[in-house]
């Protein structure tokens, strides 16, 4: 039995551990430790060995399928697990205990947490493309177990979810079949070799097939719309684990498939209209778009559930953009946005599920001024935006960095510029998210509401401390995405331990970290050696336009929080949005009418006649031409 | 490098930036006296009010976060002054780059959002919300701007950028190369420094509807330190990106001056405009003229 096989049966024994242990508080501290098992079991993996090769092995219709963890699925893998313990860990105490008494089964929560996390293990491990495929859709149906368990508005974004994924399977199938007949094989190596030979026009019916498939579950737009409702209605701990890492197996598969088996050449090659533009522009313009348009949809939520899905789906767009620069900085950078994101995504989702653990809700128009009551929640909510939101020192900053660096450097001002737009689209919108729970008017209902407990907060505080220090030191992630990338043949990126070295610009997070703390230090003693003294007022003495209000008067700023943007890009949304789903809507319609139209038309000769006189047209332009 | 000399350095280019900063504020007041036919202040006016706000006897604070607003406002640019080179010394300005100062001015912007957000006043939560609407009104002109010029040097290194120009002589500044960038950079500028017509979500005139209006005392003195740095960064990078960074510090200190007064002078032209009119007019006239200037630069 190789190391490879040893995990993977531990995560699938874990499953039934889970469903018989998870009723009781001590069995899900036991099950957070199955974790942290599995955690160290992948660390003894090394991939490229055999202990990285599993010993199972059969055959499915002549073709061989077997599991093998290559460095890059081992990087996701090792989000996969810690995410998935962290949450675990987050739900094992009180929360736990009082979502247990409220109805929510912590059987099927746990035991739906870890049948993700072993689907993913088979998916990220798979060895051929088959075997590929049976992690798909396995990772497609444990994510519903999930979304199922939030009841109420949930079911409606479960079936929605599936729905997508199954026409997304769908796909992924067909450029199975069509790889299979194209190049005669399911074997990676060999469909790398063969794919040189064949033809362009399959080649862009495969990759479009597969890409599809895998942009569905990683919501680019425009396939996007059945995510945030679907990861953000899930009970807490699993919406955090959806969020934070279920949408990157797309990514991953989409790294797989267009740069390791159809390869950079093949991918080149894929152009329209000669090369003014290819599909690697298409997939580069569709991830800033993703980028940025969830972004100003998730500024519009009231709901902060819903918000951080929305950019949820945004920041998708920058690891995509990363990836698809291909070159060794952008596409380090985009493997590293899906550790940090994960990293901030998880403790941005803790942090709201913890005040709706404590206040019932996530209305942010019906929260405010939590800081001075929960001020752990914050402080990670605090951590989890400036990560979010890409600015230092913080790990966001540092691969969103490595994008933008990339993205100028290799020629692509717009794409850069599109980037900052979301990253500043990113900044107002979880501003509000912070302001509208923690900041601004404390409600007197909430006078009395106390910290998360501890079971809560210390995964939180841990993963912020996670978020920190791969922001100051992001060469401790680095190594193993310069791993990652050489497995699937990209350039590994070089790094020193405080970020990037190079002549067209450097970062070094443990220098320009070193000068913040440094520069708040000398506003501090400024601040608090210089001048008078501070009088603190009490948090509900408070006064507007120089009228004393009391506290039972609502004051609070937060509904429409940016108007005058609002009043200027509405009517964008608008315009873009809801025209562009109309549009969908009466193009469908009027091709359906068409093909009615066809079928029962009563002179079916004219159209044979423009058809035929069309192809010899056709035929004659290539003859002489 | 020897150590001692980087700690020199890192010491002192925040201090040169708040002394600059201070004789910037000073300017801009008498340059308003000028053109509204009044003497003006003294020169060590700005300095006073300093004194004085720090010295004020009722300090009202709303809570931690208020007072860590104002230290991180300050020490937001305290960081970033270090990576801003100046003649003579470039502290770890080759450490960050532009992209990273960019990132770095953003964070007193947050610290002063939360400081105010403690506050619990709807008016300082209005300004906010406005202050961060001007910034995404004046840093898409900005961004493009910046790739711009990144791409011209191919770099984006800000020691690099000004050793190119510096190499070249008048022809390789990037004013000269790239007037378009540049233009759109002044237009940006003017946002950038919150100045009229783009003054809304500071609204000094009328302190009750704005982000300061629960700062007193030490709180507005730190965020009038605040302003001082907010000068001194907005014109030394636009001298280090268009006009050739400063060969000593007689050439550096009168362009970064000279930057400065354009903004100024063009303020007092203006009435004001609403969030939705500022953001309509840094999202045409400078984006239009920086992607004009980015087709010439990237062909």
């Amino acid at each position: 039995m190789s190391d490879l096989d040893l995990l993977l049966s531990v995560a699938a024994i874990a499953i039934v551990l889970n469903g018989l242990l998870a009723g009781q508080q001590l069995g899900r501290w036991v099950l957070t430790a199955l974790y942290a098992l599995q955690f160290a079991l992948l660390f003894s993996i090394a991939p490229g060995t055999d202990g990285a090769q599993s010993a199972v092995a059969f055959h499915l219709l002549d073709n061989p399928v077997g599991w093998q963890l290559s460095a890059f699925g081992w990087f996701f893998a090792m989000i996969t697990i810690g995410i998935a313990g962290f949450c675990a860990a987050y739900a094992a105490g009180e929360w736990g205990a009082t979502n247990a008494g409220s109805g929510l089964s912590m059987r099927w929560l746990y035991a739906g947490l870890q049948i993700n996390v072993t689907a993913m293990l088979l998916l990220l491990s798979a060895g051929d493309l088959i075997s590929l495929f049976i992690g798909w859709e396995l990772t497609s149906w444990a994510g519903l177990i999930l979304m199922l368990l939030g009841g109420g508005q949930a079911l409606l974004a479960a079936r929605r979810y599936i729905i997508y994924a199954i026409a997304g399977g769908m796909a992924i199938f067909a450029g199975l079949v069509m790889t299979a007949g194209a190049t005669g094989s399911l074997q990676y190596a060999e469909v790398a070799a063969a794919i040189a030979s064949v033809s362009t026009g399959t080649l862009w019916a495969i990759t479009l097939l597969f890409v599809v498939g895998f942009a569905v579950k990683m919501a680019i737009l425009p396939f996007h719309l059945w995510q945030p409702p679907a990861y953000a209605f899930s009970p807490g701990p699993a919406s955090a684990f959806l969020g934070a890492i279920s949408a990157r197996m797309g990514l991953f598969a989409i790294g797989l498939v267009v740069l390791k088996l159809i390869g950079l050449d093949g991918f080149a090659s894929l152009s329209l209209w000669r090369d003014v533009i290819n599909l690697r522009d298409i997939l580069l313009w569709a991830a800033a778009f993703t980028a940025i348009l969830p972004t100003y949809v998730a500024m519009r939520q009231n709901d902060a559930r819903l918000l951080l899905s929305w950019h949820g789906v945004g920041q998708g767009g920058y690891m995509l953009l990363g990836l698809m620069i291909t070159d060794s900085l952008g596409s380090a950078g985009g493997l590293l946005h899906v550790f940090n994101y994960a990293t901030y995504q998880a403790i941005l989702l803790m942090a709201v599920f913890a005040v709706i653990h404590r206040t019932g809700t996530a209305d942010l128009n019906r929260l405010g001024g939590l800081v001075a009551r929960m001020p752990l929640t914050f402080l990670a909510m605090l951590i989890g935006i400036i990560g979010l939101a890409g600015l230092p020192p913080m790990n966001g900053f540092v691969s969103k960095w490595m994008v933008y660096r990339s993205l100028v450097t290799e020629g692509m001002p717009l794409l850069f510029v599109a980037s900052v737009i979301s990253t500043l689209g990113t900044v107002l919108s979880v501003y509000k998210l912070l302001h509208n729970t923690f900041l601004g008017q404390l409600r007197l209902e909430h006078e009395y509401v106390k910290e998360a407990p501890w079971s809560m907060t210390v995964p939180m505080m841990l993963l912020c401390t996670v978020v920190f220090v791969t922001g100051v030191m992001p060469g401790l992630v680095l190594g193993y995405i310069a791993d990652a990338q050489a497995a699937i043949g990209l350039t590994p990126v070089a790094f020193v331990l405080g970020g990037i070295e190079s002549k067209a610009g450097s970062l070094d997070m443990i220098w320009i970290t070193g000068v913040l703390f440094a520069g708040f230090g000398i506003g501090a003693i400024l601040f608090y050696l210089m001048g008078g003294r501070t009088k603190r007022v009490h948090q509900l003495d408070n006064y507007a336009g120089g009228h004393f209000l009391t506290a039972d008067v609502r004051y609070q700023y937060s509904d429409n929080f940016y108007a005058g943007l609002m009043h200027r890009i509405r009517p964008w949304y608008r315009g873009t949005f809801e025209w562009a789903e109309s549009a969908l809507v009466s193009a469908v319609g009027a091709a359906s009418s068409a093909a009615r139209g066809f079928f029962e038309q009563a002179n079916p000769a004219l159209w044979v006649l423009v058809g035929t006189t069309l192809i010899v047209t056709w035929v004659m332009w290539h003859a002489l031409g | 490098m020897h150590w001692a000399e980087l700690i020199a350095e890192l010491v002192l280019m925040p201090l040169v930036a708040f002394i600059v900063g201070l004789f910037m504020v000073l300017m801009m007041r008498k340059i308003a006296a000028k053109l509204q036919r009044r003497v003006g202040p003294p020169v060590l006016q700005p300095l006073y009010d300093i004194v004085k706000l720090f010295g004020k006897k009722t300090q009202t604070s709303h809570g931690l976060l208020h007072d860590f607003g104002i230290v991180m406002a300050v020490g937001g640019y305290v960081a970033a002054e270090t990576l801003l080179p100046v003649p003579g010394m470039n502290g770890i300005a080759e450490k960050g780059g532009m992209i990273t100062l960019l990132y770095l001015t953003m964070i007193p912007s947050l610290g002063l959002a939360l400081g105010v957000g403690q506050c619990a006043n709807p008016n300082g939560s209005i300004g906010i919300s406005r202050a961060l609407t001007a910034m995404l009104a004046y840093d898409i002109p900005f961004v493009i701007v910046i790739a711009g010029v990144a791409m011209h040097f191919g770099t984006t290194n800000l020691v690099d950028v000004v050793a190119q120009q510096q190499a070249g002589g008048f022809e390789s500044w990037g004013a000269v190369q790239m007037p378009l960038l540049a233009l759109a950079g002044l237009f940006a500028l003017q946002g950038m420094l919150g100045k009229q017509p783009f003054e809304i979500y500071v609204a000094p005139a009328e302190i009750a509807t704005g982000p300061m209006v629960e700062m007193g005392g030490k709180f507005l003195g730190g965020l009038f330190v605040m302003q001082c740095f907010q000068l001194y960064t907005a014109s030394v990078l636009y001298v280090t990106l268009f006009l050739g960074g400063g060969e000593n510090w007689i050439t550096f200190l009168a362009k970064s001056f000279a930057v400065l007064v354009v903004p100024m002078s063009l303020a007092f032209l203006f009435p004001r405009y609403r969030t939705e009119d500022m953001l309509a007019m840094l999202w045409k006239w400078p984006v239009i003229l920086g992607l004009i200037g980015l087709v010439f630069v990237t062909n």
